[in-house]
């Protein structure tokens, strides 16, 4: 095998199946065209080196017929980035969430607190890693099985009108999706906690990989204020999505968001104003492992409320202030320079 | 030298959208590959074959070129290019594109 032959089957290495005895046939045509205007032989190797060399690399000479191959290409490429940045911000909110778990049973001590977040860094790499490959596969099929003609078809039906029916975005665009799937997600977190699975706030520890409860932390007066609790939490996540489709803040937006924090802020008040949220005294840890700590517990307990729910009304006050001056401020400037 | 690199790009820009006029001109006949890079660049019109033959077969899936595999006077198979009776039309419609829009380009420059 001369060093042509050779160079020909280096070609067609990188060339589809379908027509590479084709294009072989051609380039082989081409280079002995050219290396008989030159009044060269094809057994002499100097001669064809310096032919090769001018006519490129075999991976470059089949690029040319093919032209770029994609796995995920330009028109799908921006969907499965989006879909990226989700599941990311999804699984690092879950990872969070094992972590603080894991940290309720775990002994707090220096390797202890290392271990527990080792674990949990490894299981959010081992979950990036697994969920990357699975929507790179989903998205390469797609890209595959999706008919390009249907998305340019799409791009050329896309008509200007169908902006009139868009919000009017004023000053910002919400933060980034994952931002607001992160926080309906803990949304819904909470709301299957307290309704379904109340048991889990409390004290208790971890008996091999299940938690037992020594003593129920929430207090009756706490849950009956729940229908009110529900009702703001399935408010907020039903306004976390509506803001999710519309992607940009608008006048409405705004005053519900507002009104939202204002109601949330008066049921947190209103919540640490009446009886005793929690309910745990001294007595009811009398007979646990706990019981020298007691004292110490039951006044850790009982600030609780008002630590929580005064963060969470701090942070309120601030967003629906935050809401308030955005509401009122000047129409955005335009986004382009003024020619001087 | 960063304007050189430019120029460079710009120019391999513009010769790109010119070359499947060019080569659809010089088919009229039958040419086989190396022979129409011959021809092209006596026009004064450089290719790199890596540009030519790929265009050559898209051309060619496109309806605006015929080809077949021959051997003429004894030589060695070769894959003769020659334009087709919707390449003869779409160039028509292409010469005419082009001449307004070089008196275009010439009234703008001049």
């Amino acid at each position: 095998m001369n060093l042509i032959d050779k160079y020909i089957t280096e070609v067609g290495k990188h060339l589809p199946r379908r027509n590479r005895a084709d294009i072989e046939a051609e380039i082989r045509s081409t280079l002995e065209d050219m290396l008989e205007e030159r009044k060269q032989s094809p057994s002499d190797d100097a001669a064809v080196i310096e032919l090769l060399k001018e006519y490129g690399a075999p991976r470059k000479v089949a690029e040319s017929y093919v032209g770029p191959r994609y796995l995920i290409g330009p028109r799908m490429y921006p969907l499965f980035e989006m879909v990226i940045r989700i599941v990311a911000a999804v699984l690092f909110g879950v990872m969070l969430l094992v972590f603080g778990l894991g940290l309720i049973g775990a002994n707090l001590s220096g390797p202890e607190f290392l271990k527990t977040l080792g674990n949990s860094a490894l299981s959010l790499l081992n979950g990036l890693i697994v969920a990357f490959g699975n929507i790179v596969l989903v998205f390469a099929i797609l890209e595959r099985v999706l008919p390009a003609k249907d998305f340019e078809k799409e791009l050329e039906d896309w008509d200007p009108k169908e902006l009139a029916s868009e919000p009017e975005p004023d000053s910002e665009a919400i933060g980034g999706p994952g931002e607001q799937i992160v926080g309906t997600f803990f949304l819904i977190l909470v709301l299957i906690v307290l309704n379904v699975y109340p048991e889990w706030l409390g004290v208790g520890f971890f008996d091999e990989g299940k938690w037992v409860i020594i003593a129920p932390l929430l207090s009756e007066a706490f849950f009956s204020y729940m229908p009110w609790i529900n009702i703001l939490i399935v408010l907020q996540i039903g306004f976390g999505i509506y803001l999710l489709r519309q992607g940009a803040w608008n006048m409405a937006s705004r005053i519900a968001n507002i009104l939202l924090e204002l109601a949330s802020i008066a049921l947190m008040v209103v919540m640490l104003l009446g009886p005793s949220l929690v309910d745990m005294t001294p007595e009811k840890l009398a007979g646990t492992p706990l019981a020298d700590v007691a004292d110490f517990f039951s006044k850790g307990a009982n600030l609780l409320p008002w630590l929580v729910l005064g963060v969470v009304i701090i942070i309120s006050t601030i967003e629906a202030a935050q809401g308030v001056y955005r509401l009122f401020k000047s129409s955005p400037r335009s986004p382009y320079p003024v020619i001087k | 030298m960063e304007n050189d690199e430019l120029v460079q790009n710009m120019l391999l820009e513009l010769r790109r959208g010119v070359l499947s006029i060019a080569v659809l001109s010089q088919l009229g006949k039958e040419e086989y590959g190396y022979s129409l890079l011959k021809a092209l660049s006596d026009l004064g019109m450089e290719i790199d074959q890596s540009t030519l033959y790929p265009l050559l077969r898209r051309l060619e899936s496109q309806g605006l070129l015929q080809s077949n595999w021959r051997i003429v006077d004894e030589a060695r198979p070769r894959r003769y290019y020659v334009i087709s009776p919707q390449g003869r039309a779409v160039l028509s419609k292409l010469k005419k594109e082009w001449s307004a829009m070089a008196a275009t380009m010439h009234k703008m420059l001049s």
